[in-house]
C-alpha cells in the first residue's frame, strides 16, 4: 500500500478510531494487527520473513537474557565458595554460550539480507547472471526481496546486540518483538530505532491529545507537500537529466544533480514528517532522522544529521565495536610506537571507518556504484581527520576567524556542493554513467542562450513555479528551526484562521500540483535501499 | 580521578575537566577523541572498556568516566 494513496488515509483514519476506542491496555495489539495488514497489502509473500527475523531475534535475545540472569545468580550464591579464577572461567564460559546465540542470530538475519539483497550482484561479478541459475536469481529474487529488509534486520539486531550489552533486558512476549520489527510506519525507509527508543512508547497507554492530533496532522500535510509537490515534479527533470545528459550542457547537467539533492531530501524527509506526524497523532515519538543537513559545515557533520538514525546505527554497532576491538588498540599502539603519536591516535579509527563506510555503501545498493558512494564520503570524512591539525594550522596563519557568518556560510555550502557531487554518482545509473555526469558538468562550457534551453525538462511552467515555491518554503522553514519547532512557533505568532489558510493552500497545492505529478513516479528513493 | 584527569588533558588541555559536564553533548571530545581516550583508559586502569560503555552518558564529564570506571572494576571482581 503505498502511503501516497487514498487507501493509506483511509487505513490511518481507521487505525486512528480503533486505537483511540478499545482498551488502552491492547493499544499494542491494534499497531500490531495494523502492521501486519499494512505488510500484507505490501506483499504477503514475504510476511513471513519479517515474522521469522522477529521469531529468531525474540528466541535469542530471551535465550541471552537466561544466560545473563543465570550468571549473575550462579556468582550470587557462590561468591563466598569461588576464587578470582574460578570466578573469571565461569563468566568467560557463559559469555561464550551468549556469544553464541548472539552469533546464531547474526549470522540468520544478516544471510537472509545478503541472500536477498546482494545475490543477483555477486552472481554478476561471476559471469552468472544470464545462466539458467541467473536468470532465477534475476527474477524471483527481486520480485520477492521482503519489503523494508535492510531496515528491520538492522533493528532487530541492534536490539539483540543491545540485550547482549546488558543494555536493555530481553523481551518475553514474541507478540512485542514482532510489533518493534514490523511497525508499519518505518518498515519501508525507518528510521531505525532502537529498543530503549521505541518499546517503551509502543507498550505504553495513549490517551487522545488534542495537541498532538493537530500538530501531528499539520506535520503530516507539510510531509505530503515536500514529497508529492516538490519531489515529485523535480524527479521528473532529475530523470530527464539523468538520461539525456550526454546532450544538455553542463550547466544542465549542474542543475540536474542540485535538483536530484533538492529530490532526495523533500523525498526522504517527506517521509519522516508523514510518519512522524502519524506516530505523533498515536502519542508516539519516532526517532527523528533530519536535522537540517544543508546546513552541515562538513561531510561528517552532514551525516550526522542526514538520516541520522542509520549513522547513530552504524556508529554504535559497526564503529566502535571495530574501534575499541583489542586488535585494533593494538595495532594503533604498535603505529604510534614506530610511525608517531598522531599516526597510532588515528589508525583505530581510520580502520573502523573503512569498514564502517564500505557497508554504508553495500547497504544503500549492491552495485560498485554505491561502494564507490561509500568510498567516496568515506574519502572526505578520514582525510578530514588527518588533515584537521595542519589544517588548523593553516587557518591560524591566514588569521580566519571560524565563528565569522562569511566562513560559516563559505563551509555550509562547500559541504552542499560536494554532497550534492557524491549523491549523483550512484543515481544516475551505472558507475560509468555517474562518473559520465561529472566529466559533463566539468567538461561541457556551452552557455545555454535562454532559461529555457538551461532548464530544457521545465516544460510545465506552473508546476515548475510551484516546485520552486516549495523549494523556497523549504529554506525558509529550515531557517526558522534553528530557533525550535515551526508548528509551535506558527501557534504562538500566528492567529488561527491565517494558520488554517496556510494549510488549505498546502492542501490545495498537493491536490492540484502533487496528485498528477505523482501519477507516474513510483514509490519513495528510499525505500529501494 | 587524578590519572583520568591527567588523560584528559592530554586529549586537549584546554577543557576544565572538573566543572565541564557536557564534553559529548557540547562536542568538547568527538568520536576520534573518545576512541584514544579509551585506549588509554584500558591500559591505565587494566580494564576492558567494551563498546556497550559507549554512550554519552557515561563520558560527558570526568565524574561520569570515573563513575564507569568503578562500576567496570566492580563488575570484574
Amino acid at each position: 500500500m503505498s502511503i501516497l494513496s487514498v487507501t493509506f488515509l483511509l487505513f490511518v483514519a481507521g487505525l486512528l478510531i480503533v486505537y483511540y476506542l478499545v482498551p488502552k491496555k491492547i493499544q499494542w495489539c491494534v499497531l500490531l494487527a495494523a502492521s501486519m495488514l499494512f505488510y500484507c497489502l505490501g506483499g504477503w509473500r514475504s510476511v513471513g520473513f519479517v515474522i521469522g527475523t522477529a521469531l529468531v531475534s525474540w528466541a535469542c535475545a530471551l535465550g541471552i537474557q537466561k544466560k545473563a540472569d543465570a550468571q549473575k545468580a550462579y556468582l550470587k550464591e557462590h561468591k563466598a565458595d569461588l576464587d578470582k579464577a574460578q570466578k573469571d572461567a565461569y563468566k568467560t564460559q557463559m559469555k561464550r554460550s551468549r556469544r553464541r546465540l548472539l552469533m546464531l542470530c547474526l549470522v540468520f538475519c544478516v544471510a537472509l539480507l545478503a541472500f536477498f539483497k546482494y545475490t543477483r550482484f555477486l552472481l554478476a561479478q561471476f559471469g552468472a547472471e544470464s545462466s539458467a541459475f541467473g536468470i532465477w536469481a534475476d527474477d524471483a529474487i527481486r520480485l520477492l526481496l521482503p519489503l523494508g529488509i535492510s531496515f528491520y534486520t538492522f533493528q532487530t539486531v541492534g536490539y539483540v546486540v543491545d540485550v547482549y550489552w546488558g543494555k536493555v533486558k530481553a523481551e518475553r512476549n514474541p507478540l512485542k518483538v514482532l510489533l518493534f520489527t514490523s511497525f508499519f510506519p518505518q518498515i519501508t525507509q525507518g528510521p531505525i530505532s532502537t529498543w530503549s527508543d521505541l518499546a517503551c512508547q509502543l507498550f505504553a497507554e495513549h490517551r487522545l491529545d488534542y495537541t498532538n492530533y493537530v500538530r501531528g496532522a499539520e506535520r503530516m500535510i507539510w510531509g505530503f507537500f515536500k514529497k508529492m509537490v516538490v519531489a515529485n515534479i523535480v524527479a521528473g527533470y532529475v530523470k530527464d537529466v539523468f538520461t539525456n545528459y550526454p546532450q544538455y550542457a553542463g550547466l544542465t547537467a549542474l542543475a540536474g544533480a542540485f535538483y536530484y539533492s533538492v529530490q532526495i531530501y523533500a523525498d526522504f524527509s517527506g517521509y519522516m514528517d508523514i510518519v512522524c506526524g502519524l506516530c505523533q497523532m498515536l502519542g508516539i515519538r519516532l526517532t527523528e532522522n533530519f536535522d537540517r543537513p544543508y546546513f552541515s559545515k562538513s561531510v561528517a557533520e552532514y551525516w550526522r544529521r542526514w538520516h541520522s538514525s542509520l549513522g547513530a546505527w552504524f556508529k554504535t554497532y559497526i564503529y566502535y565495536p571495530i574501534a575499541v576491538s583489542r586488535w585494533n588498540q593494538r595495532l594503533g599502539k604498535w603505529a604510534k610506537q614506530r610511525l608517531g603519536k598522531a599516526f597510532g591516535d588515528y589508525l583505530p579509527a581510520t580502520l573502523a571507518l573503512v569498514l564502517v563506510w564500505f557497508t554504508t555503501g553495500l547497504w544503500h545498493g549492491a552495485s560498485w556504484a554505491y561502494i564507490a558512494w561509500g568510498g567516496v564520503n568515506g574519502l572526505f570524512i578520514i582525510v578530514s581527520m588527518w588533515m584537521e591539525r595542519p589544517f588548523a594550522k593553516v587557518k591560524n596563519l591566514l588569521h580566519i576567524n571560524e565563528s565569522a557568518w562569511l566562513w560559516r556560510a563559505f563551509q555550509v555550502l562547500r559541504t552542499f556542493i560536494l554532497v550534492t557531487f557524491i549523491k549523483v554518482l550512484p543515481e544516475v545509473g551505472t558507475l560509468r554513467q555517474g562518473l559520465g555526469l561529472w566529466k559533463r558538468i566539468f567538461t561541457e562550457h556551452t552557455i545555454p542562450a535562454s532559461l529555457g534551453r538551461l532548464l530544457p525538462f521545465a516544460t510545465d511552467h506552473a508546476a515548475f513555479f510551484a516546485a520552486a515555491f516549495g523549494i523556497v518554503l523549504m529554506f525558509a522553514v529550515s531557517l526558522l528551526q534553528r530557533k525550535g519547532s515551526v508548528r509551535e512557533l506558527l501557534e504562538r505568532r500566528v492567529p488561527y484562521v491565517l494558520r488554517l489558510l496556510l494549510f488549505a493552500v498546502l492542501f490545495f497545492l498537493i491536490v492540484y500540483f502533487g496528485v498528477p505529478a505523482s501519477g507516474g513516479i513510483g514509490g519513495f528513493l528510499y525505500a529501494q535501499f | 580521578m587524578d590519572e583520568l584527569l591527567e588523560l584528559l588533558n592530554d586529549i586537549n588541555p584546554d577543557v576544565d575537566y572538573e566543572t565541564e559536564d557536557q564534553l559529548i553533548d557540547g562536542k568538547v571530545l568527538d568520536s576520534f577523541s573518545i576512541i584514544t581516550l579509551i585506549s588509554n583508559i584500558s591500559d591505565t586502569f587494566d580494564i576492558e572498556l567494551g563498546p556497550q560503555y559507549l554512550v554519552p552518558e557515561n563520558f560527558n564529564s570526568a565524574k561520569a568516566m570515573w563513575a564507569m570506571i568503578q562500576h567496570i572494576r566492580e563488575e570484574d571482581e
